[in-house]
């Protein structure tokens, strides 16, 4: 039946600029864009279900479409939909399974981080799963931490953080949490520069990487989890998050994609960049020391649609002595676990092509991103370290 | 973090106000709300070129003195003609550092074809929709060939054939028709139910197939030396393109602009955006600005779709949100209003006094000129009827002017855009 909210596909006047901006279909015709499978193949859908192409799953869901309509289409949206309510998953793939599974997988994999991190770094591992998980060869694993970041805060930096009267809930989600504890230590740095102590609540994965993989029903079971959760205690404290995709699903879409009431927690969520934005704004600068480097921009899709990447640059251009070269909008082709599997990888190298030149050309020392995925990719095809905006912020703060 | 100057819109105005303000050191920033019209536009930029009886204007700058003299609301009257032109010279220059040559007609206006085959007068061009060595090589070859990609379906070569011999230019000519066709890509590629002019630009771009194409161009324009093509040689690579397959086939090789999507504009757009980045300006698109505050006739802040409780701030304001298709202007059942800040519209409130009866009316339709009223600076008026000093409004959101019946739209848009951003630039300094 048609819902009469989801009706913006009758708005598409097939200017097919959405086409003309997809990353994907540039990279293959195996996509036919985003015009035709979303508005287009929508009123088909509509009368029947089965009418949908196979070709949906090319899709990254990057969501550049919906930035460059003319007329509000919410394309990605039509195409998410359409993938996993129509197309049901009737077999078990253990690759998906445990690509989606972020936080059991690092809760086991951290736990031995050492011996994890030299098996999926050997040749013969990675051609075994290159051949029977469909893992490409040359991918890149990020390294598991020795540690979780909670049992780091846990131990050391929770004691301080009732020193400060003002608070702030963190969301870490499961990247700070398993690979990079050492963004989630910056992010107690700068918030306490700022005068706010951090809490953090129980959380599950935010279920980004379970809707991609089209675990739609678990996915909401760990939204459920994590709204009841976050909105435990707390009072108005901000949420505070440094995914900017862990925010985009939190804030938006446990609401519009996993249909979920988020009323309760949606207003509080903030991406990092925005809540220093918005303290930098109201005089709240702590004091930073000239950084000298040069480094190169890159905003993340998710961002960009959230309407984000005007504070990220606000507050990086606060930051003395960074040169920053801001690089134009282009997608780097990972898409979460997209480019992690064998059927994606060329089309995802493909995409991520014109970011990598852009990278190259700049000739910075390092490259700034506010996504952590995008951050895996561009560190396997570039030979530039990426750090978060977080991060460039804790650097200036460090300095003696 | 305020910025010094926001623009509300990414097309054609705001891209060069913005230019213009990032080039002299302003804090600038564009808030755009999907894909511009140069998406949608045949790529080239008019000055004038129709008076109002519909007759084809030659020499354009000569006819803005008739134009201004005629309806002094018109934005041209308060760009003033030097205006005009000093803001083409600096948009002409832009897009030659971005590699984009605009070629004018020895200072008069040009015929560009159209997918229809009509001829349509213009004041720039691309060089593969116009240049100087066109007419020389039309004259003294009596063959064209008007050719398509098989399986196109946003061209009708017959068609633009059909219209052409209509003219006195083209009664005499041989027109051939044909199809080029690379049956290799046909076979291995799927999908080309969505085949449409960025698909075959992204063709010729990865310049893979250039020899074969060259073939069947020669094969099917039967010895004509002159060949038309629907716009899609190439996005970033078209002058490349274009001069290969003509060294290649030997033959001068012109676009005629196709439907949407524009390829023509999308390399412009690509320009002006690239430009605008490299001055440091910030671009943000897919954010939509949604109201502004405005308090002692000045705009206090605007909020975005996304702002939530951190408004957007900065010290001038620039409305380029274009007309109604964009919804810079909006209409209601009998009414015409600015949404975003109220401002005081000119137009008729009347519905039937909106359009014409024939859709092709020589005169257009009266909706087209509707807009914001301004005074000569490009201030706005609020809805209390007051001028609101720090915001300024360019392009096709102004009134005064019809950009169809005039064929103004470009011109007016660069022109009013860079006067604004001058302003701008101005009073920052002063401050």
């Amino acid at each position: 039946m048609i819902k009469i909210e989801n009706i913006s596909f009758d708005h598409c006047i097939k200017c097919t600029v959405c086409t003309m901006y997809c990353p994907v279909s540039q990279a293959t015709h195996l996509f036919p864009g985003p015009k035709a499978s979303g508005p287009d193949a929508e009123r088909l859908r509509i009368k029947n279900p089965e009418l949908v192409d196979s070709s949906l799953k090319f899709c990254t869901n990057c969501k550049r479409c919906e930035i460059a309509c003319p007329s509000d289409v919410k394309i990605a949206e039509l195409i998410q939909n359409a993938k996993w309510n129509y197309l049901k998953i009737h077999w078990f793939r253990p690759r998906d399974f445990f690509m989606s599974r972020t936080d059991l997988v690092g809760g086991i994999a951290t736990l031995f981080s050492g011996i994890v991190n030299f098996i999926i770094g050997l040749s013969i591992v990675r051609i075994f799963m290159h051949l029977f998980l469909k893992i490409p060869f040359r991918t890149v694993f990020p390294k598991y931490e020795k540690t979780t970041f909670r049992r780091i805060f846990k131990k050391e930096l929770r004691w301080s953080q009732s020193e400060y009267s003002k608070k702030v809930i963190y969301f870490h989600g499961c990247y700070v949490n398993y690979n990079n504890n050492s963004l989630g230590r910056d992010f107690v740095k700068v918030m306490n520069a700022l005068g706010y102590g951090v809490e953090m609540k129980k959380e599950k994965c935010c279920g980004v990487p379970l809707i991609a993989n089209g675990y739609i029903e678990k996915a909401k079971k760990n939204a459920v989890y994590n709204i009841a959760s976050l909105q435990k205690g707390g009072g108005d404290s901000k949420i505070v998050a440094t995914s900017s995709s862990c925010t985009f699903a939190l804030k938006n879409e446990y609401s519009s994609f996993l249909e979920l009431d988020n009323s309760g927690i949606a207003d509080r969520i903030e991406f990092v960049t925005r809540f220093i934005y918005n303290e930098f704004l109201s005089g709240n600068i702590p004091k930073m020391k000239p950084l000298g480097i040069r480094a190169a921009y890159h905003s993340p899709c998710h961002l960009e649609r959230m309407g984000g990447v005007m504070y990220t640059l606000g507050i990086l251009k606060k930051i003395p002595g960074l040169e920053l070269v801001v690089l134009n909008s282009e997608c780097c082709g990972i898409a979460g676990t997209y480019g992690f599997k064998n059927e994606n990888y060329d089309i995802s190298q493909s995409v991520g092509k014109s970011l990598f030149n852009l990278i190259d050309k700049a000739v910075p020392e390092f490259v700034i991103t506010d996504c952590e995925t995008c951050k895996m990719q561009i560190e396997m095809n570039t030979k530039y370290k990426v750090l978060h905006p977080v991060t460039a912020i804790a650097m200036a703060l460090d300095i003696k | 973090m305020i910025y010094d100057c926001l623009i509300i819109g990414g097309g054609l105005a705001g891209l060069t106000c913005g230019i213009r303000c990032a080039s002299n050191g302003l804090h600038t920033a564009i808030i755009s709300g999907g894909m511009n019209s140069l998406h949608f536009s045949s790529g080239s930029i008019d000055i004038a070129g129709y008076n109002t009886k519909g007759e084809i204007i030659k020499k354009p700058f000569d006819y803005l003195k008739t134009m201004i003299k005629e309806n002094s609301a018109h934005p041209y009257a308060k760009t003033g003609i030097p205006g005009v032109r000093e803001s083409l010279n600096f948009i002409t220059g832009k897009f030659m550092e971005e590699g984009i040559n605009l070629n004018h007609n020895n200072d008069m206006n040009h015929f560009h074809v159209t997918t229809l085959g009509t001829l349509k007068p213009t004041f720039l061009s691309q060089e593969s929709v116009f240049n100087t060595d066109v007419a020389d090589i039309a004259n003294s070859h009596n063959k064209i060939a008007i050719l398509n990609f098989k399986g196109f379906r946003d061209y009708y070569p017959e068609q633009t054939a059909a219209n052409l011999k209509k003219n006195s230019m083209f009664k005499d000519k041989e027109i051939i028709l044909g199809d080029i066709s690379l049956p290799y890509y046909l076979n291995t590629e799927k999908n080309l139910h969505e085949f449409r002019s960025i698909d075959l630009a992204r063709i010729f771009e990865t310049e893979r197939y250039l020899p074969r194409i060259a073939e069947e161009i020669k094969k099917a324009s039967g010895g004509a030396s002159i060949v038309s093509l629907p716009a899609f040689i190439g996005i970033r690579n078209y002058k490349t393109i274009r001069s290969k397959l003509q060294e290649m086939t030997g033959k001068f090789i012109y676009e005629i602009p196709s439907l949407p999507p524009s390829i023509l504009g999308l390399r412009l757009d690509n320009a002006l955006k690239n430009s605008f980045i490299n001055l440091g300006g910030e671009y943000i698109a897919g954010e939509r600005v949604v109201s502004g505050s405005i308090k002692n006739n000045q705009v206090e802040f605007v909020t975005t779709r996304n702002s939530g409780n951190i408004p957007v701030q900065s010290k001038f304001y620039v409305l380029t949100t274009g007309s109604f298709f964009s919804g810079g202007l909006a209409a209601g059942f009998d009414n015409i209003s600015e949404p975003l800040f109220g401002l005081k519209v000119k137009g008729e409130n009347k519905r039937s006094k909106w359009y014409n009866s024939n859709f092709f009316d020589r005169k257009s339709h009266p909706f087209l000129g509707f807009g914001v009223e301004t005074d000569s600076k490009f201030n706005p008026v609020s809805g209390s009827g007051k001028t609101i000093k720090n915001l300024f409004c360019a392009g096709s959101v102004l009134s005064g002017y019809n950009p169809v019946s005039e064929g103004s739209g470009g011109g007016v848009a660069v022109s009013t855009a860079f006067k604004c951003a001058e302003r701008i630039i101005k009073e920052i300094k002063n401050d």
